[in-house]
């Protein structure tokens, strides 16, 4: 049954190239102006944190050396790898959940689990930690790692659901579920087999996400686990509590957690560019 | 082989009825055709059929056996979509052994199964292709071998023809009719165009405002149209061809 079509090698599309479309007429000089502005609005502050440390680079390479930063960033990396982990790991089983069942309240509960989270002050998403998981509470974790975890998780989380959420509904309206599932799938093979692989790049965007507001995450985190030096004292803690007594440690330990955020972030997207 | 029938069977979306009373029965190894214009029934039909939409009444009966409370992955139907829903991660090898891999099949089973089915729909070399390397000709059998090779009860086909360009549909629709007359699958498939339907059926079904008009073979449909509506396809279709 075999016939000449199949012997053709399938159709090779063109590959995507930015269209040409650089010719300076008056609507683009003023979309190139904004983008322009916003661009330099979103980098002055990171330029500037590099001339403001000007010739104080020996400041930085000493602050490596220093024990209460050195501790700051051993919490706040590792707390936050924790966080992105954990956050995936909850949000694959409740975007699983959303994309396949239909309830009362449904748009409410999303909103409370993705936008709300972004909306609600960190420092009283800090403080009703303290009041229900602190010294008052029969179950009392304040001023601990577990604390930091838990303080950046909730603020954190939120990003990783919707990343996972909207690939795994995109995936059902496709109809792939349904093929895995006519084939003998049960859930566990149109998990495993089909949305994880197919949504594996949005996994790595949530986390990465995820990863970085947990990284730039104080408020919740300094109520509700305080800043004990190796313990849950974070980098953006040392940074608020040393700008007035010591501006220069601040100004290091602020210029390391930039480049490490920055190296980080480039390296997910590496891999995601590879996943592709 | 299989023998379906369908009994009574409706569904509306609000005041829409896409399936008013539908009765019928496929004979085992029957290649059927349902057709009629786009949001005439068939592609609902066809889906309550497979489990993904319930019935508001009515039952599906596979070989005298109620399966309207079974789960899609307990019915044991081979489906190919019109989009043919290749999973695009998995290579043309990955692809049909997704069924076999579901239903735990050995690796030597699952191995001789694929080579079979695919050497069924004449795809043999093009193991390790992904879809995107794949023609539109060559995607529609990877679909094909895909439902075959767990040995379905039924072959359930949504607009096999839709997505092949005008040059691959005559290699496509030879290679359906061979397929159903190899394996003995009991056949329903979905298509809008009254050619292509009287040219596969070995009958065909007419559903205009989600009643079926007219169930007949294709002699039986050119010499004896029931209704105006069914004339009104078949005039178009003398006037097309």
């Amino acid at each position: 049954m075999a016939d000449k079509s199949l012997n053709e090698p399938a159709e090779t599309k063109p590959r995507h190239e930015v269209p040409a479309r650089g010719s300076l007429d008056k609507f683009n000089l003023g979309l190139r102006l904004m983008a322009g502005a916003f661009i330099l609005f979103m980098l002055v502050s990171l330029f500037y944190l590099y001339v403001a440390v000007g010739n104080s680079w020996s400041l930085v390479a000493n602050a490596l050396f220093d024990s209460r930063i050195l501790g700051a960033l051993w919490i706040s990396v590792s707390s936050a790898f924790i966080v992105g982990a954990l956050a995936i790991a909850v949000a694959i089983p409740t975007s699983y959940i959303l994309t396949y069942n239909e309830f009362r309240g449904k748009q409410l509960l999303e909103t409370l689990l993705i936008e709300f989270p972004q909306t609600f002050p960190p420092a009283t998403v800090g403080l009703v930690y303290l009041l229900m998981l602190g010294p008052s509470s029969p179950i009392n974790i304040a001023y601990t790692y577990p604390a930091v975890i838990i303080a950046k998780l909730y603020v954190s989380a939120p990003f990783a659901l919707s990343f996972i959420l909207r690939r795994f509904r995109e995936i059902h309206k496709s109809g792939l579920d349904v093929i895995a599932e006519s084939l003998g799938g049960e859930t566990q093979q149109i998990l495993l087999w089909v949305l994880l692989p197919l949504s594996s790049i949005d996994i790595l965007g949530g986390f990465s996400l995820t990863w970085a507001r947990a990284m730039g995450e104080v408020a919740a985190t300094l109520i509700f686990a305080g800043a004990i030096s190796w313990k849950t004292e974070i980098f953006p803690a040392v940074v608020y509590l040393t700008a007035q007594s010591a501006p220069e440690v601040a100004l290091a330990a602020s210029l390391i957690a930039a480049m490490l955020s920055i190296v980080a972030l480039m390296f997910f997207k590496w891999v995601a560019g590879r996943r592709r | 082989m299989s023998e379906l029938r369908v009994e009574n069977l409706s569904k509306s979306y609000g005041k829409t009825k896409a399936l008013d009373n539908v009765s019928l029965t496929v004979n085992p190894s029957e290649f059927l055709v349902v057709m009629g214009p786009s949001g005439c029934g068939k592609t609902t039909l066809l889906l309550t059929i497979l489990g993904v939409l319930r019935a508001d009444e009515g039952h599906v009966y596979i070989d005298g056996g109620d399966i309207d409370n079974l789960r899609i992955s307990k019915r044991n139907l081979g489906y190919a979509p019109q989009d043919f829903g290749l999973f695009p991660h998995l290579t043309t090898y990955d692809n049909v052994a997704f069924g076999l891999r579901a239903k735990r099949f050995g690796q030597s089973e699952i191995g001789s199964r694929v080579k079979a089915k695919l050497s069924l729909v004449g795809l043999e070399g093009l193991e390790q292709r992904k879809p995107d390397e794949l023609s539109g000709g060559q995607k529609q059998r990877v679909a094909l071998a895909r439902a075959l090779a767990i040995d379905p009860c039924l072959l359930l086909l949504d607009e096999p023809l839709s997505n092949v360009d005008e040059a691959t549909k005559a290699d496509v629709k030879a290679n359906l009719k061979e397929t159903n007359r190899r394996t003995g699958v009991t056949t329903i498939c979905v298509m809008h165009d009254p050619e292509d339907a009287l040219e596969l059926g070995d009958r065909i079904a007419v559903m205009h405002a989600g009643q079926i008009i007219q169930c007949a073979t294709p002699k039986d449909f050119l010499e004896n149209p029931s209704g105006e509506i069914v004339k009104q396809l078949l005039h178009h279709l003398l006037r097309g061809s």
